[in-house]
């Protein structure tokens, strides 16, 4: 029903990305996506990884301050205006949108979504029902 | 520059004259906080003193110093030796433990401290043809009242301006033609620069011909900086409050040591570390014993300042011994623009924040003037990283705490676990970078 991403303090130094980078492929974890944003002293790196679990262990084993989030992972249709349905459904239903970011990781499709939001399930449900593809759709709707 | 101006006849007594006074007050005093404080009776119990036993003045040496963990242990009143009913003002100062050194002064305390104000900015040549603006924050703190009281008692026009808001700080200057200012060195350096944004002359625009500083050290080097900014005679005064607050001492315009009202404070000082009572120009600890205090009398106080007496007779006329400005702290206290932090204090704040860990170091340094102060600590809840507000109010929150406790402005950065120095020994957190000249 939700993708687990990975929350990783930052603080705003030189090398710290390649540090993450480095212990992800030192344990054979895949980056699915990526992103961080600019702030003034440090930050919280967002990631999604095959093996969210194992990412955290061995994270905090190296001492970063790192947790996991429950998101959902939209894909949205590839024409013009399928953003602004995804977020007026999401403001028609008084959802309330923490923060966003895509990620493309697939040749020639369109870029996933990953939403951070209040009341994941219901808003996935509300989603889908308005015919947005939630990603991992099988987890999401009970049998 | 005027003649020299005295105020009391008391500051120009004989060595013999004070030394007779001195006993006297002292005798009373001790027979006083025997008699009425509770916590000095078993005191000077503990170490066989009797109030009978103080016949000359050495005497002193048998009474156990007083030292700021006593104010804390009787927080709030339990040192004063007058019913609360009796007490008519309180100020405090921050303490060790969050809680605040409380002080109280009875009506007669008032009138000391009037007369003891009155004295020093009369030194520095302060006299009732002033303006005194007062830069001092207004509130709990001694500084700001102490000055006000004295320079009304000499019949200086005052200006209660407060700490802050520094443009308006020098129009009210400006426009009121004042001559004199009250305030820490730092804040008075950081006003010139902020005057001179302004596009104003401080030497041509302003009246200003005196300032009287006080509430953190200052050095020689400062002196001359403030000197050179302002155009006036830069003066340094020296109190606390746990004694009475500002009119302990004060700079004459000879600007060669700070004189002590001795008919009001026995001043000795001490080798910090044996406790041992040194000579006349020897370094060591200032302790001071209050003996006309009603409310608070305070026997051997440990300042923590490092200073050295001086009992030659001044230029100025006046025959009251000198201390020579403060040279540092013989512990680990941190004035930060007018505010004394412990480092401990600090650690207690951070170890009651949750979401952190227990590790901390201190960074204090000068931004132009004023003194700044980081607190570096690692972050260790995971949970906060849900949102990037709540990381921020976490870090908000230690700021807010350590604001409102503490009273100073600290920036705070988290940082990773494991990442700030461990000690095995005496740990060294803090790292001062003010570099005195």
């Amino acid at each position: 029903m939700y993708i687990k991403q990975i929350s990783i303090f930052l603080p705003n130094q030189k090398g710290h990305l390649e540090k993450v980078t480095r212990l992800f492929l030192k344990h054979n974890i895949d980056i699915r996506a990526i992103v961080a944003f600019d702030t003034a002293e440090y930050g919280i790196l967002r990631t999604i990884v095959d093996q969210p679990d194992k990412a955290v262990k061995v994270l905090n084993e190296e001492g970063f301050v790192a947790k996991i989030s429950k998101v959902i992972v939209v894909e949205p249709e590839d024409r013009t205006g399928s953003l602004h349905e995804l977020f007026e459904i999401l403001a028609n239903n008084d959802f309330n949108v923490e923060y966003t970011y895509s990620f493309v990781m697939r040749q020639d499709l369109m870029p996933f979504f990953v939403l951070k939001i209040n009341e994941l399930e219901k808003a996935a449900r509300v989603l889908c029902e308005n015919g947005i593809k939630v990603i991992n759709i099988k987890e999401i709707l009970p049998d | 520059m005027d003649k020299f101006r005295i105020w009391s006849e008391n500051e120009k007594l004989d060595r013999e004259q004070y030394r007779a006074i001195q006993l006297e007050r002292l005798k009373e005093t001790v027979k006083r906080v025997y008699e009425n404080v509770p916590y000095y009776r078993k005191k000077l119990q503990d170490s066989g003193v009797e109030p009978g036993d103080i016949k000359s003045l050495e005497d002193i040496r048998r009474i156990p110093f007083t030292v700021k963990e006593d104010f804390r242990e009787n927080y709030p009143f339990g040192l004063f030796a007058v019913p609360t009913k009796q007490i008519v003002r309180f100020h405090a100062s921050s303490g060790t433990t969050g809680k605040p050194t409380v002080v109280g002064y009875t009506k007669n305390d008032m009138e000391t401290w009037k007369e003891l104000i009155a004295r020093i900015v009369t030194m520095v040549g302060v006299t009732d043809e002033d303006i005194a603006q007062i830069s001092f924050g207004y509130g709990l703190f001694t500084g700001a009242f102490g000055l006000h009281q004295g320079l009304e008692h000499i019949g200086a026009s005052v200006i209660p301006m407060s700490s802050g808001n520094t443009k308006r700080q020098i129009m009210i200057m400006k426009d009121f033609g004042s001559t004199a200012l009250i305030s820490t060195p730092s804040y008075a350096l950081h006003m010139a620069e902020v005057a001179k944004e302004m596009g104003i002359d401080p030497k041509k625009d302003l009246k200003l011909k005196y300032g009287l500083f006080g509430g953190e050290g200052s050095t020689e080097a400062m002196r001359c900086e403030l000197e050179e900014a302002w155009g006036i005679l830069a003066t340094e005064n020296y109190g606390m409050s746990e004694l009475i607050g500002p009119g302990v001492s004060g700079e004459c315009q000879v600007l060669k040591g700070m004189h002590i009202n001795e008919d009001h404070f026995i001043p000795e000082i001490i080798d910090p570390d044996t406790g041992e009572v040194l000579g006349e120009g020897e370094v060591g600890e200032l302790v001071i014993t209050t003996i006309t205090k009603e409310a608070l009398p305070v026997l051997r106080y440990r300042t923590g300042d490092i200073t050295s007496l001086n009992y030659d007779k001044c230029e100025c006329g006046r025959t009251t011994v000198r201390i020579d400005k403060i040279q540092g702290r013989s512990d680990d206290m941190l004035i930060l623009g007018g505010v004394n932090v412990f480092p401990s204090q600090i650690e207690e704040v951070l170890l009651n924040s949750e979401g952190i860990g227990p590790h901390y170091q201190i960074k204090v340094y000068k931004q132009g003037y004023l003194d700044k102060i980081e607190v570096d600590v690692e972050l260790a809840d995971a949970d906060v990283l849900e949102s990037f507000q709540r990381l921020e109010s976490l870090n908000q929150n230690i700021r807010e705490r350590l604001r409102s406790i503490l009273g100073i402005d600290a920036k705070v950065n988290l940082v990773e676990p494991r990442t700030l120095a461990r000690f095995e020994g005496k740990a060294k957190r803090v790292i001062d970078l003010r570099g005195e000249k």
